[in-house]
């Protein structure tokens, strides 16, 4: 079982996380922030992961998104808030720092101009990366309003809705981070209906005795794959904490790690463009090493 | 061979029943095809779904369900209800959302000749080489030196365009890109090819439209504009040089440059600069930030002068002449013609004179259209209230009485056609002056123009008869 997928997943997942994370700390509404994970998750479905390092494919996707919504960022906020996440002060995907521990200097996630310049000529070029490869096709229907609707005409009176509510939409939110890509597979009236399910049957609500998910254009069938699915994603990220400690206490997942890996395991069949790529790869890295060491002398 | 007065070529009932044959065989293949994808999507489904249960009890985790037959409440309830339901599956909504893929490239289509190069950036006439259908090609203006990437307005009118479904809006095929991929600076929208603009027909056409044919024209407006309010976007340019026509007589809506979606309550701080200013509505001018449906009904009641006289509107040099022309027409504002309108931001610093000026008092619009029947003033009046909140919206104008009186808005099929310019048909010659004789340069001097086109608008048109077919 463990081979390409079980990369994929992690790489899958932990970027969809970045995402979050970022559209958190640039204080983007989920609704934004939601939608660029839907259009990473096509993005991926089409170009192959490692093409592009992870966390610009994310801060592309999650600028591109914000531009088109009614809360664009620039992408000067942009750049400090990957640089962050990205940088060994950013407490995504590590142990979580011990209280005595001093809090980090500013200047270890304060991107340099090159950086930015960097930053800023990468993120250009994939916006305009990502828009051709979906076929300029950017328009997402998310299945949280949806949700609302459905709970708002199922009455569950012996929960209040705003508990009921805010479960359903966790539900909907873990959701995103599937690497199942259940916002691919699935329309939003299922996934909604799935989220409701859910969160009725963890809060113990009674539902209706009848087939109700059918009312919503969902049948049984699917709504037993996405009960499933949604449920499952908590386990399997368990799990793989336990499996692979190194990836996940190492920060964000990079695209050298994960090249590395896959040599290791004889996955990556060297080919002459791929060994350009990496000898790039590898200049470009050691030029931001440069340059964080110069930052901090 | 064949009988007499029948062509050799002629279909014979054998041809034709071999015809539906092989129809029917065809069909019934495609049918075979589609039944047996679904039988392999749903065991994949199923099979899937089997996948993640079973990962699920591997897991470990006993809080959840096992078995996927405990989901439903339906497996335990009464035998004979259960059967019953399943036998009649219930009709379930499905929706097709659709693929997604990377763009093709622009060397899918063959350019047959420009259309227009302007503000908007450069449009082009072409054939889709495949199958030969004609569209336009209308090439996204990028500003290489732009630092926040692709135009946002040229990204908005993809995704609108894409969103939108509706006879009198232009459609987009495809997004289209330049040959070399490795860096996408050429990005083109294949737009559904339509003939004409009004704008050119109005400039080319000896005679004005007919009553009956600016009906047509202006319900298939408010049809298009009724279905974008309804889908929560608003237009922000509309204008004739902006509404296309075709041969059948069918408008369309183009330009979608600088529409956006909007919802309700309007977002605060939209920005001002929107509209070409002959069609801006008074309330951007004296520089609303909160503003909504009403500024597109503007547009259309310049739109509907222009569509009755050739001439647009309100011709103002600047935004201030632009506002004293609107006055001019309309009648000068106060607090029960438009309460609230000392508060924009720039009406506070307005010199009006007071309205007890008689001259000022009214809209002027019955004088400047007399040909106009009373429901049609009545119609232009209200698109051109001052007042944002007193104009109709697109829904009540389809329902307005102007539209159910004659002359009846003629039919679409019925309409005149118009050589194309886009489509490079050779134009009905217009007078024109001859090339100058051979001699000397005819000395102009120095001469103020400035005044030459003053008071053309208050000008009495017509008036006297009126000779038209309807």
């Amino acid at each position: 079982m463990r081979s390409h997928t079980y990369l994929q997943d992690i790489i899958f997942y932990t970027t969809q996380c970045l995402t979050q994370s970022a559209g958190l700390l640039l204080q983007l509404p989920q609704s934004v922030t939601a939608q660029a994970n839907v259009l990473l998750a096509r993005f991926w479905l089409i170009e192959p992961m490692l093409s592009y390092e992870f966390s610009d494919t994310s801060a592309a996707t999650l600028y591109l998104t914000a531009k088109l919504s009614s809360h664009p960022v620039s992408v000067r906020d942009i750049c400090n808030a990957y640089t962050y996440l990205w940088s060994d002060s950013s407490p995504l995907f590590r142990r979580q720092p011990s209280p005595q521990q001093q809090p980090p200097e500013p200047t270890a996630y304060t991107p340099t101009d090159s950086q930015k310049t960097s930053f800023h000529n990468r993120l250009l070029s994939l916006e305009a990366r990502i828009l051709y490869t979906l076929g300029f096709d950017t328009h997402v229907a998310l299945p949280h309003p949806l949700a609302i609707t459905y709970l708002q005409a199922l009455e569950f009176f012996n929960h209040s809705k705003s508990e009921i509510g805010s479960l359903t939409i966790k539900y909907l939110n873990t959701a995103l981070l599937s690497p199942q890509m259940l916002y691919l597979t699935h329309q939003p009236n299922a996934l909604a209906v799935a989220a409701v399910y859910n969160a009725a049957r963890d809060l113990g609500a009674k539902m209706p005795d009848t087939s109700w998910w059918e009312v919503f254009d969902c049948d049984r069938e699917e709504l037993g794959f996405l009960v499933v699915g949604m449920r499952s994603l908590e386990g399997w990220v368990g799990k793989m904490r336990e499996d692979g400690k190194g990836v996940w206490e190492e920060g964000m997942v990079r695209r050298k790690d994960v090249e590395g890996e896959m040599t290791r395991r004889g996955l990556l069949r060297g080919n002459g463009d791929k060994a350009v790529d990496e000898e790039e790869e590898m200049a470009r890295l050691m030029d931001e090493r440069m340059a964080t060491m110069e930052a901090q002398s | 061979m064949a009988s007499k007065g029948k062509s050799r070529w002629a279909e014979t009932e054998e041809d034709a029943e071999l015809a539906a044959r092989q129809k029917r065989e065809k069909e019934e293949k495609k049918r075979m095809k589609a039944e047996k994808a679904r039988r392999q999507q749903e065991a994949l489904e199923a099979q899937k779904a089997k996948e993640a249960t079973a990962a699920t009890q591997e897991d470990g985790d006993d809080g959840r369900p096992v078995k996927r037959r405990r989901l439903s409440p339906e497996a335990s309830a009464t035998n004979g209800t259960g059967e019953a339901a399943s036998n009649t599956a219930p009709k379930l909504l499905r929706f097709n959302g659709g693929g997604f893929g990377k763009c093709r490239s622009v060397e899918n289509y063959d350019k047959l000749n420009d259309i227009e190069e302007g503000a908007y950036g450069w449009v082009a006439r072409a054939k889709e080489l495949a199958t030969g259908k004609i569209v336009a090609l209308k090439r996204l203006k990028i500003d290489p030196k732009d630092r926040s990437g692709l135009p946002v307005t040229g990204l908005r009118e993809i995704q609108i365009l894409r969103d939108c479904d509706h006879r009198n809006v232009v459609k987009l095929k495809e997004v289209v890109v330049g040959e070399d991929t490795r860096k996408i600076e050429n990005i083109f929208l294949a737009l559904e090819f339509v003939e004409h603009d009004l704008k050119s027909i109005l400039e080319d056409m000896p005679e004005p439209f007919l009553a009956s044919e600016v009906k047509t024209l202006l319900l298939q407006l408010a049809s298009g504009v009724s279905y974008l309010h309804d889908h929560w976007i608003l237009h922000r340019d509309l204008k004739t040089s902006n509404l296309l026509l075709n041969n059948r007589g069918q408008l369309k809506i183009a330009d979608f440059g600088m529409a956006r979606y909007v919802g309700d309550p309007p977002p605060p701080k939209l920005t001002q600069l929107v509209v070409t200013l002959w069609y801006r509505a008074p309330e951007l001018l004296l520089g609303a930030s909160r503003y909504g449906a009403a500024i597109d009904m503007w547009s259309i009641g310049c739109i509907f002068g222009e569509l009755l006289t050739r001439e647009p509107l309100l011709q103002g040099k600047n935004e201030v002449d632009e506002l004293g022309l609107i006055f001019d027409l309309c009648g000068v504002p106060n607090e029960d013609s438009w309460p609230g309108f000392r508060r924009l931001p720039n009406a506070r610093s307005l010199r009006l004179p007071s309205g007890k000026d008689a001259r000022t008092a009214g809209s002027a619009i019955r004088v400047r259209f007399p040909l106009l029947t009373t429901a049609g003033v009545s119609l232009l009046n209200g698109l051109l209230a001052l007042d944002p909140e007193k104009r109709p919206t697109a829904k009540e104008m389809l329902a307005h009485e102007y539209f159910r009186q004659d002359p009846k808005p003629k039919q679409e099929a019925m309409f005149p056609t118009f050589p194309s310019k886009a489509g490079q048909e050779r134009r009905r010659r217009r007078e024109t002056p001859n090339a100058p004789m051979r001699g000397g340069a005819a000395e102009i001097g120095a001469v103020d123009f400035s005044g030459i086109f003053t008071g053309r608008e208050r000008e009495e048109k017509g008036g006297g008869f009126a000779l038209r077919m309807v």
